[in-house]
Parts: structure tokens; C-alpha cells; sequence
């Protein structure tokens, strides 16, 4: 019972070829179908049809998709949401292409979240029988999976009660103002898997993104795909650095619509029992970037 | 080629072929407020005062309004002139010189000054 991961990140891009440039050249994706002015796009290293849909017209986020265990958990979570006052609607197979069954739900952030069982399977790229270690053909960075979603809320207290009494997401991090009984939420970053974060929320408007991220094996993955930024003219936002935050190594990037994105190495374990870290806001620097220690005008301002 | 001045200040650069005013501007050792460089979120936004420019990419009509371009307002980031320009920053934001040595460099007449040639090799 219970949500497995992230599934799929639905994004508007404002032009779809360039898109596909970033996606696919640069950071190869796989474009698993296409539609009139839609491209869906599928890491290597992922097993389900696709895991971005990449929308023509305007920028910033559609939808996200996370997949739940048993088809079952879809009915427990569709009145959870209800009970917690949220807007939920069923949605059907095959509306999203390739996606089963589903309910759809408007978060108290205004985003949409999507919950499904099935998805058609389409295998990774090195298979299931005697497979190589990775694919002999990668192009650009050749991300493996989609990670995580970070996206801004006006009340991050409502929305992280939401992901955990609705969905049963545990917060692994949370930044405070302070560690008074008076202290606000800025910040929370949230498991329902093994690792740091699956969703992830700060305060700022309702219904943005602020980035989705892709998870590489190591530091010296993250230095080449940032090579390979220069190399295609990728507008590079933050990093090569660490954050003090679930300790991951990265970059932050733009793709050509000005959606950011993430390439993320490291971290640590989770489990049910996790005892949750705490950040005072004092440290955020040192929080965000760990090695410069100094907040970025951008990457707390540029969301779409 | 077309030039941006920043208004308010005496910086003035040649823009090259198909170069927005942001990317300019950088070139020419300057900076100001930009956030994702690709048109996207709206922080490059300055105001044109004379000149006119163009976009090479479809820019979303979310991030540059029909008000925005009614009131002059382009993202800088996309933005390329088309003819001599003038710019206004955001009444809060500010141009910083963020290299001397390049704004010195690239200072109005880079274009027709001769490149410098590397010293003779005094062993021949």
C-alpha cells in the first residue's frame, strides 16, 4: 500500500523542436511517442513508458504523476484527499497516453497531482535478460531517471500535512525560520521511497516550478554532463556544487523554454523510521549551496 | 551592427549578428538582473526606449504580456535589435561593471580597432 515514486512530470515548453534539442541531444532522453504538440520522453535506465510529457505553449507545469503500488490504494487515497478537502476527480485509462486508470487531484498549492497503477511497460534500455551495465549508445549526459519535483506553495505547513496524512510521504528535511514555537515553514522535502526526496516544496506562489531533477550515479557524472552544458550552450543556473540539504551534488540548468532542471548525485538513505533534519534559516546558504555558502538572486527568484 | 545604450548611464555596445541585449551587455563586461537566460521567467525584462528589436524564438505570452509589449517591455534575454537601441533597466535594478578590463576592451570602438599582434619571436 502506498505511493512508489514519481512518475511523470507534464511541462509546457514554448517550442518543441528546441525542446527536444535539450532533452533528447543533451540529456538523452529517449522520445518514447509523440502527439500534435506533445513529445513523451523516457530516461534509460526507466522501465514505464515515459516519464516526461513535454507540452507545446507557454512554460512551467502541467501535471505530476506518481505511481501507486496496488490498485486498491487508489480508492484509500481518493478519499484521504477528499476527507482532507482537496478537489479530486477520476480520471480514466488512456487519457493520458499509456497511463491506466487514475485520480486527479488539485493540491492545496493549486498544483495537479496525478495517481495511477498502471502504466504500460516498456522496458529499460539494457533490458532484463543478462543485461550490460549501462546502454552502449547513450547520447549527451544520458541521464538514467527522473528524481524528484520541487515546486513552490503560498502555506508549505498545509501542503506538507497534505502529502503526509494524504499520500504518507515523511519529511526528511525541513527548513525554519527558527526553532521557536512561533517558527514558519519554508521549506519541505519529503520520501515516500529510499531516497532524500520525491517531492520537495518552498514558499513562494502557488502552482510554480521550481525544478524537476534527474538522478546521476556520481560527482563525476555530474562534472561531465556539466561539460556538456558548455559544450550545447545549456544556461547553467547553480553548480557545479553541494547542498547542505539530503547532501546531494549538483547543477541547476535551464532547458531552452527557461524550465529549470536538475542533474542530482548522492544523498542518503531513507527508511519509515528517519529522524527528520531541521535547517534553520540562518544556514539556508549553507543549506542550498553548501561549498559557496551564498544565495543565488536566481535560483530563489526564476520559477515557471 | 546595432548598439544598446543603457539609459543612465554612457555604456553603449556593438551587438553582434542575431546577439540579444542581454548577451551583449555580458559580453561587454557588464551584468544586470537576469534570471534563466532562455525567456522563461521574466527577470532580463527592461524597457525600450528607441530601437527596434525582435525574437528569434517563440517567447510565451504568460511571461512577456500583451501589456508588457505595449509598454515597450522586452526580455533582454531573447531580445535582438534590429537597430540602435536604447534600454531603461527596472527602476530597482542597476548595471554593474562585472570586468573592467573587458568593459575597457570592448568600449565603443572595438569593432574597427585592429586586434593586437603577438610579439616577435626575438630568437629569429
Amino acid at each position: 500500500m502506498g505511493v512508489m515514486r514519481l512518475g511523470y512530470v507534464h511541462a509546457r515548453v514554448t517550442d518543441l523542436t528546441e525542446s527536444l534539442n535539450h532533452y533528447h541531444d543533451t540529456l538523452g532522453m529517449q522520445i518514447a511517442a509523440t502527439a500534435p504538440g506533445l513529445a513523451y520522453m523516457k530516461a534509460w535506465d526507466e522501465y514505464d513508458h515515459h516519464s516526461l510529457v513535454l507540452e507545446e505553449g507557454g512554460v512551467g507545469l502541467v501535471k505530476l504523476g506518481y505511481k501507486v503500488e496496488q490498485p486498491e490504494d487508489l480508492d484509500v487515497f481518493e478519499k484521504r484527499a477528499q476527507q482532507f478537502g482537496a478537489i479530486t476527480e477520476r480520471m480514466s485509462k488512456g487519457e493520458n497516453l499509456a497511463i491506466g486508470d487514475g485520480i486527479r487531484i488539485v493540491l492545496p498549492s493549486e498544483h495537479v497531482l496525478e495517481l495511477y497503477h498502471e502504466a504500460e511497460q516498456t522496458g529499460t534500455a539494457t533490458g532484463t535478460l543478462n543485461p550490460e551495465a549501462w546502454p552502449r549508445d547513450l547520447i549527451g549526459v544520458g541521464v538514467p531517471r527522473i528524481d524528484h519535483c520541487l515546486v513552490t506553495t503560498e502555506d508549505p505547513v498545509l501542503l506538507e500535512r497534505f502529502f503526509a496524512e494524504v499520500l504518507d510521504f515523511r519529511p526528511s528535511e525541513r527548513v525554519v525560520t527558527d526553532l521557536s514555537d512561533q517558527a514558519d515553514l519554508l521549506g519541505s522535502w519529503m520520501f515516500c521511497t529510499n531516497t532524500p526526496h520525491d517531492m520537495a516544496f518552498i514558499k513562494g506562489p502557488n502552482g510554480k516550478l521550481h525544478h524537476f531533477a534527474y538522478q546521476l550515479a556520481d560527482w563525476s557524472e555530474i562534472l561531465r554532463a556539466g561539460d556538456l552544458f558548455a559544450m550545447d550552450d545549456v544556461s547553467v543556473d547553480v553548480g557545479p556544487t553541494r547542498h547542505g540539504i539530503t547532501r546531494g551534488t549538483t547543477i541547476y540548468f535551464f532547458d531552452p523554454s527557461g524550465n529549470r532542471n536538475e542533474v542530482f548525485s548522492g544523498g542518503y538513505q531513507t527508511f519509515q523510521d528517519f529522524p527528520t533534519i531541521t535547517w534553520t534559516a540562518d544556514q539556508l546558504a549553507k543549506g542550498i549551496f553548501y561549498i559557496g555558502r551564498e544565495l543565488n538572486e536566481r535560483f530563489t527568484s526564476v520559477l515557471t | 551592427m546595432p548598439s544598446v545604450t543603457v539609459d543612465g548611464t554612457d555604456v553603449v555596445v556593438a551587438t553582434r549578428a542575431d546577439e540579444p541585449i542581454l548577451a551583449a551587455l555580458c559580453r561587454a563586461g557588464y551584468a544586470y538582473r537576469f534570471g534563466c537566460r532562455r525567456g522563461g521567467c521574466g527577470m532580463c525584462k527592461v524597457t525600450v526606449l528607441s530601437g527596434r528589436i525582435e525574437y528569434r524564438v517563440t517567447v510565451s505570452a504568460q511571461i512577456l504580456t500583451c501589456d508588457d509589449v505595449q509598454a515597450g517591455v522586452c526580455l533582454s534575454c531573447r531580445a535582438v535589435p534590429q537597430t540602435d537601441t536604447v534600454i531603461r533597466l527596472s527602476p530597482d535594478d542597476t548595471l554593474r561593471c562585472v570586468a573592467p578590463f573587458l568593459a575597457a576592451a570592448t568600449s565603443n570602438t572595438a569593432a574597427t580597432r585592429p586586434s593586437p599582434t603577438p610579439p616577435a619571436n626575438s630568437k629569429e
